[in-house]
């Protein structure tokens, strides 16, 4: 039994005059505990398609969006904090947003600290390298507790080591994970499947097994796009 | 489109050719060319006998304040800031839920639009009929048109910032989780400008307050000006510009914890409302009595009775017209005062000044003294306005001519205005013309208190002879009226990313 399947659909931006197909009359089905590495040019699609399986999958899934989406202002504490957001009640985030729960600040301690980032809990995220970032960003994903995982480049701005240990603490928490990426070695080596976007469609969609890099390479050769018409 | 004659330059006649300003140049020849037309059905009279000897005493009068003469200061400005600050208090109370609802309900974004239309001094004469003048009459009529321009100002603001942060936030978010977490964070900025700035707006409400009996600084300066005690007069202006001109250093944020209980505690004593009375004015007074007895014969009698409503309602739009047009040519005449390509800094540090006080002095004020000297007609609402906008509108236009640097070396005084920068700045001016419009209906019809022949003027008029159903409906005239400019405005000025923040708001202070 597939968790989330898409059956020849099409998603596309905007509407009447100004709808632009990004993807178009594609099908494929993710199974639990699947770890699915997404491939793809820069706006290829990853990103619409990832959003496409998070209204499908609602909060049965983390969701790790690309360019972080972190506030600024905010400490890495209340950023990681954010993730848990719809649990409680308004008073009490309000509570926190001034002081601290202790029991909150324990768990998020002790994620950020798993992801290097403990001594940063009090820092504003504005004051913080992109790396750092990304792991804020990851840190409030696995916050979310959630069964599985959505990640749309999440790793983008770290090096290849510290990628290879983040991907190994999403995907050791998560059933499914569905995560777009650009390190086509991580790709085959921390997954089970790849699906490659090319040109509006699904271009490849195997087990790592079965793959090498030289078929990865593939998906980002250039290619003329074809006159809007 | 005209082609231009190659050879001799028309710098003008190019402006008003070229394409891209063809369609602001028609609007705002279009709004001079009505005002010329219609001018001749305006009350500009002069019914003072001898006016000039009258400004003479004035001016001598303001230019030596005589602080000796006054009754209670400390009390009145006391009382105005008090105003002030817990009517921008109650009106953030009310303005942040609306601000929340905001884009989710056409109802909100109606309600907030109506109050806004109506203004503090209206709201004012309303609630006095309740709460008599009491502190409950002063915050309400500051706090419910505050609360209106708060939500729809806010929910702009929050409207621009980067969606990705509350995209990120897990579904099911509550709205004002989503406000604390994210908007807050991110606007929190600009919102509090916006609150410094509307706090400054809350500062005159509150002066103008003491026209209707509140006994704010207004209060006194309004009869030491009707008794021709300038000396006073002088004394309490000044000391409301220094007010004003204070304000970043008494109204700072750390200071609000001290002042707003100290300030609190001035308020009292607390009217007494007989809830019986406060339920007959909303439920029957403010009512056409045939209306709420069923019998339609009596309502169209009702009717029949009303006050002359066209002459008014001309009087309103067209005072509004020529304070636009005249707020339009007095910011293309003075924005170069305070304009660093055309001054020292002495001369622009001059200017400043005068247009400082022209922006602080607000219009009903302003209309309410040259009325000592000209009569009660159009004339000086009509200078009024123009002068108090078009001050407000130079000062902005300056600061981003002050940005700009003239591609052509050498180029001064007439030609640097015609070619280099008037061009540039022209559309943003306009814009910024187009969105006071709608204050400046406001303002006209509110100067039909002082005597001019606007809707105000009726309003003030029923509530004197306690016709509350009249004033009611006229409010309600005034309050369509005003969202009719906006949305014409709207439609008219320039598709800029303005917001009404940015131009509402005299920026940061120079």
């Amino acid at each position: 039994m597939a968790l989330v399947t898409l059956q020849e659909t099409t998603l596309a931006h905007g509407r009447g005059r100004h709808r632009h197909v990004v993807l178009d009359s594609i099908s494929l089905a993710l199974q639990p505990g699947e770890r699915v590495a997404l491939l793809g040019r820069s706006g290829a699609g990853k990103s619409t398609l990832l959003e496409a399986l998070r209204g499908e999958l609602g909060n049965a899934a983390a969701w790790c969006p690309q360019g972080q989406g972190l506030v600024g202002a905010l400490s890495v504490y209340h950023n990681v904090y954010m993730g848990r957001l719809e649990r409680t009640s308004t008073w009490r985030n309000l509570r926190n947003l001034l002081r601290p729960e202790h029991h909150a600040w324990e768990a998020v301690a002790e994620l950020c600290t798993l992801l290097g980032i403990g001594e940063l809990l009090r820092r504003p995220v504005e004051q913080l390298s992109g790396g750092q970032r990304s792991r804020v960003a990851i840190a409030r994903a696995l916050y979310q507790a959630r069964p599985h995982f959505l990640g749309d480049e999440p790793i983008a701005s770290v090096d290849p080591h510290q990628g290879a240990r983040l991907l190994r603490l999403i995907t050791e928490r998560h059933g499914m994970c569905l995560i777009a990426l650009h390190q086509r070695e991580l790709a085959l080596t921390h997954f089970d499947r790849v699906i490659g976007i090319e040109q509006g469609r699904i271009a490849l969609d195997e087990p790592t097994s079965d793959l090498t890099l030289e078929q990865l390479d593939a998906l980002y050769r250039p290619w003329t796009p074809a006159s809007p018409g | 489109m005209r082609s231009t004659v190659p050879g001799r330059p028309r710098p003008l006649a190019d402006l008003l050719a070229s394409n891209r300003l063809g369609r602001l140049n028609r609007v705002a020849l279009g709004m001079i060319a009505l005002t010329l037309i219609l001018l001749p059905a305006a009350d500009l009279s002069i019914t003072v006998r001898d006016p000039w000897a009258e400004l003479q005493r004035m001016t001598g009068g303001l230019l030596t304040p005589a602080f000796s003469q006054l009754s209670a200061p400390l009390e009145a400005i006391g009382l105005t800031v008090a105003f002030a600050l817990w009517g921008v208090a109650l009106g953030l109370l009310a303005g942040i839920p609306l601000t929340l609802l905001f884009h989710r309900s056409r109802l909100i974004r109606g309600l907030c639009a109506a109050l806004r239309a109506v203004h503090e001094l209206f709201w004012a004469l309303l609630f006095l009929q309740v709460f008599g003048t009491s502190a409950i009459t002063a915050l309400a009529a500051i706090a419910v048109p505050f609360a209106g321009i708060f939500a729809k100002v806010f929910a702009e603001i929050l409207n621009q910032l980067d969606p990705a942060p509350a995209s990120a936030l897990p579904r099911g978010t509550g709205r004002l989780s989503r406000f604390l977490y994210v908007e807050w964070p991110q606007a929190r900025a600009q919102l509090l400008a916006y609150i410094r700035y509307r706090f400054e707006c809350a500062m005159r409400s509150s002066l103008l307050l003491g026209f209707v009996g509140l006994p704010t600084l207004g209060f006194h300066l309004e009869s030491a000006f009707r008794q021709g005690r300038y000396h006073e007069a002088g004394a309490e202006l000044l000391i409301f510009y220094l007010l004003i001109a204070g304000l970043p250093w008494w109204g700072h944020r750390r200071l609000l914890w001290l002042l707003l209980p100290l300030s609190g505690w001035l308020l009292g004593p607390w009217p007494e409302i007989d809830p019986s009375l406060a339920w007959r004015f909303v439920s029957q007074d403010i009512w056409p009595p045939p209306l709420l007895a069923g019998d339609p014969a009596g309502l169209v009698q009702w009717w029949s009775r009303l006050p002359a409503l066209g002459p008014a309602i001309g009087n309103t739009l067209l005072l509004a017209l020529m304070g636009t047009a005249g707020t339009l040519l007095v910011a293309l005449a003075l924005w170069p005062l305070v304009c660093r390509h055309f001054n020292g800094p002495v001369r622009r540090w001059l200017g400043a000044g005068a247009l400082i006080v022209l922006r602080s002095t607000p219009e009903f004020l302003f209309a309410f003294v040259l009325l000592l000297l000209t009569g009660p007609s159009m004339l000086p609402a009509w200078i009024a306005l123009a002068l108090h906008n078009g001050a407000l509108i130079a000062f902005l236009v300056a600061r981003q001519a002050d940005e700009l640097s003239p591609g052509l070396p050498g180029i001064r005084g007439l030609d640097l205005y015609c070619w280099e920068l008037l061009p540039r700045i022209f559309p943003g001016l306009l814009a910024l013309v187009c969105y006071r419009a709608e204050v400046i209906m406001r303002e006209t019809a509110i100067l039909g208190i002082l005597g001019v022949a606007t809707l105000g003027f009726q309003i003030d008029a029923a509530f004197a002879w306690l016709h509350f159903d009249t004033a009611l409906l006229l409010l309600i005239i005034t309050c369509l009226l005003n969202l009719a400019v906006d949305a014409l405005s709207r439609r008219l000025r320039p598709e800029r990313s303005l917001t009404a923040a940015s131009c509402d708001s005299p920026g940061p202070p120079a």
